[in-house]
């Protein structure tokens, strides 16, 4: 399950963020998004939270002091989907 | 022989003046800031109002002020630059200003010859108790810090102030460039032209000899006068890429690359010339 979600990720941050020269199969699920990893920009970061809550209905908030945790790597950003979407089916039933 | 050991001594005492021209200049700064500050904070009280307004009178003072230290570091024979040289392409009014960071006083150098607008503050900076009310008086804006997705509040208040009429200047590379070479661009300067579907104008900021970089702290003052210089390498309208950040980025970027691979071995020309020049003025002065 969570494979599965971390490869869909993979393949949104390329189609998202138009990283033509990347195949999603080489990003590696715990290397930095940012920096010296895949080498994103914080505007990338952006687009891809609107894209994450477009795709999986989860909605990043700003100023949140954990973000940079997040949105660290495909796994923590895989993390914090199942996360967030857990609360909201938890919250549903109750 | 003996002509060779004067000029060495007259070498020493030279630089050593400059050092102390240096501590002269770092000290009076350490005193004089405080006030200067509490003058900022008196004129954001006596200009409440209007934000836009208060920002541009606030910009016309800090440009006034940053030409004065200008002055004051090429009497002292620290670093020579001329705000007064002309930029030839530089739009009136709201644009995108960008350029490498070589120095400590880009900054200080470029308001100083655009006669101010807003810049993207470290957040570190920008919630120092002294600094904060000129910071916000004066239209600048805080930047983005550790929170990726916090740069859309600082894409929308850069617009805002675009909006006003004034230029935002931004550093790409987000820190000061390595001698020689450049950081990687981010987006943001380019994110908001295109939003903003305002020019963007690629300054270049030239230091020579190299001074006041990573590499060359303030108390190592180079010898001859470092020079600083700006001038314009091109001014991009984002309709030209169909107002794609990513394309404007990698357009000006390569640009700047490009540049700077023009700009080395001139640079190292240039260095020996001026070095070669100031000891002739030595020798014939002693001569």
């Amino acid at each position: 399950m969570r494979n599965q979600l971390e490869d869909r990720l993979k393949t949104l941050i390329v189609e998202t963020l138009a990283l033509e020269d990347v195949d999603p199969a080489t990003i590696e699920s715990d290397a930095p998004l940012f920096g010296e990893g895949l080498g994103l920009d914080s505007i990338d970061a952006l687009e891809l939270a609107l894209a994450i809550h477009k795709e999986f209905g989860v909605r990043t908030k700003e100023n949140d002091e954990r973000n940079r945790e997040y949105y660290y790597s495909v796994a923590s950003l895989a993390k914090f989907i199942e996360d967030k979407q857990a609360e909201a089916s938890t919250a549903g039933s109750a | 022989m003996i002509e060779a050991s004067q000029d060495e001594r007259l070498g020493t005492l030279w630089r050593g003046l400059r050092w102390l021209g240096v501590l002269l200049t770092v000290s009076l700064y350490t005193v004089m800031a405080p006030f200067g500050y509490l003058l900022f904070v008196c004129l954001c009280v006596l200009w409440r109002g209007d934000a836009a307004r208060r920002a541009r009178r606030m910009q016309r003072f800090q440009a006034g002020a940053y030409r004065l230290m200008h002055r004051w570091l090429r009497l002292m024979h620290i670093v020579d630059f001329d705000h007064r040289r002309p930029l030839p392409g530089l739009p009136a009014g709201a644009c995108v200003v960008i350029a490498n960071h070589p120095t400590l006083v880009d900054i200080t150098s470029i308001t100083a010859a655009i006669g101010g607008g807003t810049t993207v503050v470290k957040p570190t900076i920008y919630r120092r108790r002294m600094l904060h009310p000129l910071l916000v008086g004066a239209g600048h804006v805080e930047g983005p810090g550790d929170d990726p997705l916090a740069v859309g509040r600082v894409v929308d208040e850069i617009a805002e102030r675009l909006g006003w009429g004034m230029p935002a200047i931004v550093f790409p590379e987000g820190t000061r460039s390595p001698s020689g070479e450049l950081h990687r661009f981010g987006r943001l300067a380019f994110e908001v032209a295109c939003r903003a579907g305002v020019p963007l104008v690629s300054l270049t900021v030239t230091c020579e000899p190299v001074y006041l970089s990573k590499e060359v702290p303030v108390f190592r003052p180079p010898h001859p006068m470092p020079r600083l210089r700006l001038d314009v390498l091109a001014v991009d309208d984002p309709a030209g890429v169909g107002g794609d950040s990513r394309a404007l980025r990698e357009r000006v970027e390569n640009r700047y690359r490009s540049w700077l691979r023009d700009l080395v071995p001139v640079r190292g020309a240039a260095y020996d010339a001026a070095a070669e020049d100031t000891e002739c003025a030595i020798s014939s002065k002693t001569g």
